[in-house]
């Protein structure tokens, strides 16, 4: 019993603090947390920008057809200090990112998960919510 | 909420830490950047260090959140830390006076200043999920924080005594003083454009902060806001985080109007929603 609330009380205090998922912005609003899809396609463009970055996939469908999509994520600072650096985003290469859609209708998301071909995972952008 | 919390010395005093009453299940031989086992490590026993005059010595980076340092959902971040001994003060509803309760409802998330790369007031920029650094002096605290690039110079003096000549401003006018080991820094001169923390939470002019930094150990400082405004607050209202020292991390650039298209996509989201209503 006293274990299980040493466990509890250690869980208590790794809940973040009352900090913002995105610093600048409502996630929400933008972006539909229901709507999780994933995207297979080639880096086209890398905008390595503040408040978020943003990169560029084209993506094939089944008749050939190209879309390119626009995928936000977070911050800089942020990517470099939870393992995902500029240099891991290279145009050209083919990559399976999941991320939320955006609520505009635009192919935009919001980027989770970027899988790249040698099988590495790493968040790009926070937990729909 | 009464008046005392306003009282640096008497809130001090009230503040409530709770002992880390917790069996080392992990010993420090155990710690990998990135596993669980840096979870279960017991609170870090080294203290707070101290300056030449005796001063708990704050100087360096702080964070009080976000995926860099708390890690993902269910998952740990790269340089995990030991558990802080202390929790922020609960949550509490902000106080609101009926015209600021009306008032803030109309509010939608695009007129939330930092959308907009305006600096986000004190307390809020505290919560920001990005490090800020605090530089110490004997007469001098500085705080450089890497969200909106925003810095507050806090000298210290021991009334507490603000310039007579203040303009509003975003940030506010801070001076500061030590009591004891907790410094302690009464924060006024906000204008009335930023937001407490959370949709719509307006304020006036007549905001005043209290702020209060406790060192807890070498990686934990508590820290407590205790917020009035008679403009548009009914009683002060109190909020908190405890600021962890993050490893492996300085603050750097973050220039937010640099490519800030989300507000045009939230806009045309609103919009396609107006009409899906209306159909």
């Amino acid at each position: 019993m006293r274990r299980m609330f040493a466990a509890a009380f250690v869980a208590c205090l790794w809940l973040p603090a009352a900090a913002p998922v995105w610093a600048h912005h409502s996630f929400a609003a933008e972006y539909d947390s229901k709507q999780l899809i994933t995207l297979k396609g080639v880096i086209t463009k890398v905008e390595w920008t503040n408040p978020h970055i943003y990169f560029y996939i084209d993506v094939k469908d089944a008749n050939g057809e190209v879309t390119n999509w626009a995928l936000e994520g977070y911050p800089p600072n942020t990517l470099k200090r939870t393992g995902l650096t500029r240099d891991n985003l290279k145009i050209g290469d083919e990559v399976t990112v999941t991320g939320y859609k955006a609520k505009d209708g635009t192919n935009t998301a919001a980027g989770r998960e970027v899988t790249f071909s040698d099988g590495t995972k790493k968040f790009a952008g926070p937990i729909g919510q | 909420m009464k008046r005392w919390l306003l009282n640096p010395i008497l809130s001090g005093a009230a503040m409530t830490l709770l002992g880390a009453a917790l069996s080392p299940t992990a010993s420090a031989q155990d710690y990998q950047p990135g596993t669980a086992a840096a979870n279960k490590l017991p609170p870090n026993p080294k203290p707070m260090p101290r300056t030449a005059d005796g001063k708990p010595d704050l100087s360096g980076t702080w964070q009080a959140g976000g995926v860099s340092i708390n890690g993902e959902p269910g998952a740990p971040p790269l340089h995990p830390l030991p558990p802080a001994p202390v929790r922020p003060p609960a949550r509490q509803p902000i106080p609101y006076q009926d015209w600021a309760d009306a008032k803030r409802k109309t509010f939608t998330v695009l007129d939330d200043p930092t959308s907009k790369c305006f600096l986000p007031g004190v307390p809020r920029i505290v919560g920001m999920p990005m490090p800020m650094e605090i530089v110490q002096t004997p007469g001098e605290v500085v705080i450089l924080y890497e969200s909106f690039r925003a810095w507050r110079r806090i000298p210290l003096n021991a009334k507490l005594q603000h310039p007579d000549d203040l303009t509003p401003t975003w940030m506010g006018d801070s001076v500061g003083r030590w009591e004891g080991d907790t410094l302690v820094v009464d924060v006024t001169g906000f204008n009335d454009k930023t937001w407490l923390g959370g949709m719509g939470t307006i304020h006036t002019e007549k905001l005043h902060v209290v702020e209060r930094y406790k060192p807890i150990n070498y990686d934990s400082i508590l820290y407590e806001a205790a917020v009035e405004d008679p403009g548009a607050l009914t009683k002060p209202w109190v909020t908190g985080s405890v600021l962890r020292r993050p490893i492996d991390v300085r603050v750097e650039e973050y220039e937010c109007i640099e490519n800030n298209p989300d507000n045009e996509h939230i806009q045309r989201a609103m919009e396609l929603e107006k009409q899906k209503a209306k159909k």
